[in-house]
């Protein structure tokens, strides 16, 4: 298990990450989220142990992260490069090797992952020859190959299109299907939202709320109705229960929102009494919604 | 270990099969060729033409001013004729194998009288003629050639005082061979530490380098590059120094140099590569570029573009061109009060210490001494460059402020 506890780092006189603490089962497929600047990458570099805590700890299995543990670690960071005149096997067998693979496992490994990404036929190519999708292929490669037991991915769909960002994703269920840790972060709300098992949503430094989808929706205030049609008298029955100005989602379709503790079964029977209900949906918040709502409440601060 | 070895072996085959690095090889040694042979080229051109020389006067005179200007081959005498044409032009000089000058030679009031007409003025001058002295001598007092020439030749023994070498043209051979092993030394620190920067600023700005000090520790990281860059820098070097050593044979054994260069011995020897010299210039190289390299490196961990570069080396390349011109001044004095102390200072000793062992007697124990500070110096600028590598490969943006460096070393 990843133990994220109390952590604190400064950069100069600039916090970059306050006080952020969770914990991610193994297997477990985890999205850490926020706003540029809010301290991800921070957090990230600090589980990988490129960076010392000011304060707090991280640890794997209850052992803090040394060179022994960061070996069994992949990394995709947002920013990633090659090197441009390596060719494409030979810079995965290099990375492989530097995780701890020997020489033929590295290259029967590379071989396996080359074929699997569609990259066969680029292999004996310069990397700096190859598009930028099929980089980013290699460098997926390069983090993967050893199999690590937890991967860290800093925004890994920035940039690919969908075609790329299908097979990044369909790559990042099987590894957790296989048992893989997961940490990734994204501003891609509905591919994370797919992908993820648990949440943690960082604002300036500080959590502003973590948990499963299901935690953090049972922990959001309020709950969006659709209800059709517009007419007054089933208007009057929304705003007796407290439901704030609709906002209209169709022609004669409105969305209202209400306190999630309300008797939401008593309402339904009020508003079919008031008039000829056609639409009653209650609808759970997005993970985007989730998000929104931390940083507004960050803001208010 | 096993990480430096990885990083080492995958750096080597890298800059081994980088297109620049045969490009530089061949450059080097041809420039070497170069340096070497077009001395010799253009040396026996003017040689050829400037010494040739067409002598006229009275068939007796001139018999014995060619015996005599021919006797230490400084001379060739071309043809002879009783008198010189009334105008002696270029056609005429051209006309006798490009000689280099005509010379009417006559005996007036006991003294010898010499008209020259020189092809190039900048070629003749009086000292040139001092073959001709005991002719003038003979001339003017009647004497024998035999007592003129034993009365020119004066006996004469040379005794070295710094015993470490046996004559004068040994001396200077070891001062010009000091100055190449310096200055090949200066080149091969500049392009190999440079080499270590560029890899280091690529990797920086192609963002690999979050991945690499995520993996690895930066202290092997930084080991495999700055090992494997000597070892290439080491391999040019050595090319290098191979060229001059089958070229140098060569050009000592020439009948163009053969007399200013080493008239009695040929073959390797004739360049006096003393294998503890060989043995010193090694130790001062790795030792001296490891220290260069290791600064480069971590300079170069600080720009976040290869355009800031120039920025951050400007001011490490300084000690190395100082320590070249102090080495320089160490040629002509070795043993001065300020050679000697920068002889012990690291950055400074690789040029300064090898250039007073390669010229002058240098007590056994001062290399010692400046090798065991140097591997000292290298010890800690691996570990500052470590520490400024690591939190320097993170950094984007702004150039760190001394405060943020001084505060990386620290943490």
């Amino acid at each position: 298990m990843l133990v994220v506890d109390r952590l604190a780092r400064a950069f100069g006189n600039v916090a970059a990450v306050r006080d952020v603490s969770f914990a991610v089962p193994r297997g477990t497929t985890f999205g850490l989220l926020g706003p540029n600047g809010a301290g991800k990458t921070t957090t990230m570099r600090a589980i990988l142990g490129i960076y010392a805590p000011d304060a707090g700890s991280v640890t794997w299995d209850g052992a803090p992260i040394d060179l022994a543990v960061r070996r069994r670690f992949g990394y995709l960071p947002e920013e990633r490069g090659l090197y441009g005149k390596m060719k494409v096997k030979e810079h995965v067998v290099y990375f492989a090797r530097l995780h701890g693979l020997g020489p033929r496992d590295a290259s029967t490994r590379a071989d396996a992952w080359i074929e699997r990404l569609g990259l066969d036929a680029y292999a004996g190519r310069a990397c700096g020859e190859l598009s930028k999708g099929n980089q980013q292929k290699v460098q997926l490669a390069c983090a993967v190959l050893h199999a690590p037991e937890l991967l860290v991915l800093d925004e890994p769909f920035s940039g690919l299109d969908p075609v790329n960002a299908a097979t990044m994703l369909a790559c990042l269920r099987d590894l957790a299907a296989a048992g893989t840790t997961l940490v990734l972060s994204s501003h891609q709300m509905f591919q994370i939202e797919d992908a993820c098992r648990a949440f943690c949503i960082v604002v300036a430094g500080e959590v502003r709320a973590h948990g499963t989808l299901a935690e953090l929706r049972a922990a959001f205030p309020t709950r969006t109705l659709r209800v059709a049609p517009d007419v007054p008298a089933i208007r009057a029955v929304f705003a007796a229960a407290g439901a704030r100005e609709p906002e209209r989602t169709g022609d004669a379709e409105l969305a209202y929102e209400l306190d999630a503790r309300t008797d939401f079964t008593s309402l339904l029977h009020a508003a079919a009494a008031a008039g000829p209900l056609e639409t009653f949906e209650r609808r759970e918040p997005s993970l985007q919604a989730i998000y929104l709502r931390a940083l507004g409440e960050a803001a208010a601060r | 270990m096993r990480d430096f070895g990885i990083v080492f072996r995958a750096e080597l085959v890298r800059k081994i099969r980088s297109r620049l690095f045969w490009l530089a090889t061949a450059a080097g040694m041809i420039a070497i060729a170069f340096l070497i042979e077009a001395p010799l080229f253009f040396s026996s051109i003017v040689q050829s033409s400037a010494s040739d020389v067409i002598l006229a006067g009275p068939p007796a005179l001139v018999a014995r001013a060619k015996t005599l200007m021919e006797r230490h081959k400084d001379y060739r005498v071309v043809a002879t004729y009783a008198t010189l044409p009334h105008r002696v032009t270029p056609a005429f000089l051209a006309a006798h194998g490009k000689a280099g000058a005509a010379i009417a030679i006559a005996e007036r009031g006991g003294r010898l009288r010499l008209d020259v007409y020189p092809r190039d003025l900048s070629a003749f001058d009086g000292a040139q003629f001092r073959d001709l002295v005991p002719l003038n001598i003979e001339l003017g007092t009647g004497l024998s050639a035999t007592r003129i020439d034993r009365a020119l030749a004066i006996e004469r023994t040379i005794h070295p005082i710094d015993a470490k070498f046996a004559d004068t043209q040994t001396a200077a051979l070891a001062h010009g061979l000091a100055f190449g092993m310096v200055f090949v030394l200066y080149l091969a620190i500049i392009i190999a530490s440079q080499s270590v920067m560029s890899a280091v600023a690529e990797e920086k700005t192609s963002r690999i380098a979050e991945i690499l000090v995520a993996t690895i520790s930066p202290t092997n990281l930084l080991a495999g590059k700055v090992f494997a860059s000597a070892v290439v820098a080491l391999v040019q070097v050595g090319s290098w120094l191979a060229t001059a050593a089958v070229l140098v044979p060569f050009a000592a054994s020439s009948p163009v140099l053969a007399s200013s260069i080493a008239p009695k011995a040929h073959g390797p020897a004739a360049i006096g590569l003393d294998p503890l010299l060989a043995l010193y210039f090694a130790a001062f190289f790795i030792l001296g570029y490891l220290q260069y390299a290791t600064t480069y490196a971590a300079a170069a961990s600080l720009v976040s573009r290869t355009e800031d570069l120039g920025i951050v080396t400007t001011p490490v390349i300084f000690p190395v061109v100082g320590a070249f011109f102090v080495a320089q001044y160490g040629l002509v004095e070795p043993n001065a009060p300020i050679v000697v102390a920068c002889s012990f200072v690291p950055f400074l000793s690789p040029f300064v210490m090898f250039t007073r062992v390669a010229i002058s007697s240098v007590p056994a124990w001062q290399p010692i001494v400046a090798l065991v500070l140097d591997a000292l110096a290298v010890v800690v600028c691996f570990w500052a460059a470590g520490r400024i590598y690591r939190v320097g490969m993170l950094l984007y943006g702004r150039l760190p402020s001394p405060r943020q460096i001084l505060a990386a070393l620290r943490s």
